[in-house]
């Protein structure tokens, strides 16, 4: 791993920079208008945006084909992120050379939810690699120009390469040992799952103790109640705080739109304030904001950073 | 041990359609532990097979001898050579490897070519018993499990993880995909940390070297078992087997 910079992403976070990502999400379509569309909308707002791979194993757009047309008709860079579920080393391997062709510069490099909680679970599953082992592919390719087999890579990818971890899990001092092997692996950045809780958050912070490498708190300010349900109920090492479960359930009663979101920006820039103001005192280099659909949000919560 | 079930009878039944003389083998290996193939199932398929009006020869083998050891299982065949030069189909009463291992022998051996088909679906190699089993290998040919605490995550592990646990894990360990199982990779942290070999636990595990399980997989020994003289060499050692502690199975 040198010390070159290829990304806006990793030029900010080498310089102290504090950081903000956001998250677009391809559709099950034959197009890609709609993270587009979000895309403009964050343009300025944030560093980067992360592209989703088929998450909870729900097939879409792919995401090297949404991170090259997103970058290019927004200027919106992006971190494509790519999952082992659906794809061996071979396919991986051409992803990530085909991910530097197209210009992409970030990649963020997960294992993937189990194909049988998808929407087609008769999907044969792969995971022929997992994300400690796919970290070290890409590092193989943009480092030494190889591939697993040892072959020579004519003209390697310049790629950056960070990895998930999650903050909530529910057996946390594997987790840590994992994320420990995933930056021994040469994951560059890191981006956690949802955090609602500061005690996770410091608690987190405290196993994994000093690591070289910045670390993105992810954070999600549903936009609607069923999202915020959803993330409860569904997502794994993700609890949503009963009170700001109640207080978005009770905006659902507002029958006027506009006074219904402006309950919602209220109850979310409560409870993210708080949040945030915590944040500032762990060692998080930046803030990644799965406000999907939700862009509006944002400047208020950069604000509480300032 | 191959865990095995009978298929539905409706199944067997549309296999055999139309096929009058029929000859029911049965194993006295894995189809012996899981009642799908001892003297009890293949009697009481043959009887199933009379009452629909099929003439019905049975093979049984004893304890021991598997249809898929087919220098022993061939005697067993030998004996009923003419019943299977007139059958119009053999029904299996084994795993998969039986029926073709069988159907293999009865094409080059015996001559006639017939329908061998299977009376059960095989669900997996599996350990344990004497009820309950687990699937813990699938014959990968490259063993990892002295990289993980001789829990093989490639089969225990629902998305065959070398570098685990995933981000799945419920909070009382069990796995996203199945909150019966437990996740594998939790259970290779505890038994490390038991061990003091944390640090192993740290290491990046290299990805599987899948080249060693290119189907079908071809297999050869020097020197064959004989399988009489073991038998009855190891005769004294079945004792063991009358004495000590009775097995009591966890809940």
């Amino acid at each position: 791993m040198g010390d070159e910079v290829y990304s806006q992403l990793m030029k900010e976070l080498k310089e102290g920079k504090y950081v903000f990502t956001g998250e677009l999400e391809p559709e099950k379509a034959g197009d890609v208008e709609e993270p587009i569309k979000a895309a403009r909308e964050l343009v300025g707002l944030v560093t980067a945006c992360n592209v989703t791979d088929n998450p909870q194993s729900f097939a879409y757009v792919s995401s090297l084909a949404a991170s090259y047309k997103i970058q290019q008709e927004t200027g919106m860079e992006c971190i494509y992120q790519l999952r082992c579920a659906d794809r061996n080393r071979n396919a991986l391997l051409s992803d990530i050379l085909g991910a530097g062709v197209l210009g992409l510069k970030n990649i963020l490099a997960l294992t993937g939810d189990h194909v049988s909680l998808g929407d087609t679970p008769d999907a044969k599953p792969v995971f022929d690699l997992d994300s400690t082992t796919l970290i070290a592919l890409i590092r193989k390719v943009v480092d030494e120009g190889k591939d697993l087999g040892g072959n020579e890579i004519h003209n390697p990818p310049k790629l950056h390469v960070g990895a998930a971890a999650a903050p909530g899990a529910a057996v946390l001092k594997a987790e840590i040992a994992k994320v420990r092997r995933k930056i021994k692996a040469g994951a560059e950045f890191i981006q956690t799952q949802v955090v609602y809780y500061t005690e996770v958050l410091d608690r987190f912070f405290k196993e994994l103790g000093k690591v070289d490498v910045p670390i993105l708190v992810g954070i999600f300010p549903a936009k609607t109640y069923a999202q915020a349900d959803f993330f409860d109920k569904y997502v794994a090492g993700v609890d949503v705080p009963p009170d700001y479960l109640q207080n978005m359930k009770e905006t659902k009663s507002i029958k006027d739109k506009e006074k219904r979101k402006e309950e919602v920006d209220r109850v979310n820039i409560e409870f993210f304030t708080g949040f945030l103001e915590h944040l500032k005192d762990t060692p998080a280099a930046g803030c990644h904001i799965m406000a999907v659909g939700y862009p509006r949000i944002i400047p208020a919560l950069k604000k509480v950073m300032e | 041990m191959i865990a095995q079930e009978q298929k539905p009878i409706e199944e067997i039944l549309d296999y055999l359609k139309g096929k009058q003389k029929v000859v029911a083998m049965g194993c006295g290996g894995c189809a012996t532990f899981y009642h799908t193939g001892d003297k009890k199932a293949v009697k009481e398929m043959a009887e199933r097979l009379r009452k629909e009006g099929k003439e019905v020869t049975e093979i049984i083998l004893p304890l021991g001898v598997s249809a898929c050891e087919i220098d022993m299982s061939s005697k067993f065949l030998e004996k009923k050579r003419k019943a299977i030069e007139n059958a119009d189909a053999l029904l299996m009463m084994s795993c998969g490897d039986g029926v073709q291992v069988i159907a293999e022998y009865i094409e080059k051996r015996i001559g006639v070519t017939i329908a061998v088909v299977p009376a059960n679906d095989a669900l997996g190699l599996v350990g344990g018993g004497p009820k309950k089993f687990k699937e813990t290998c699938q014959m990968c040919g490259q063993c990892e499990l002295g990289k993980t605490a001789g829990i093989c995550p490639l089969t225990s592990c629902s998305k065959g993880l070398m570098n685990g646990p995933c981000g799945g894990v419920r909070e009382d360990g069990k796995c996203e995909v199945d909150p019966e199982k437990d996740c594998a990779w939790v259970r290779i942290y505890e038994r490390m940390e038991k061990m003091g070999e944390l640090a192993k636990f740290e290491e990046m595990r290299d990805p599987h070297a899948w080249s060693r399980a290119k189907r079908p997989r071809l297999f050869e020994i020097e020197e064959p078992v004989n399988p009489v003289s073991t038998i009855l060499s190891s005769l004294p050692a079945y004792l063991t087997l009358f004495g000590g502690p009775k097995y009591e199975e966890e809940e």
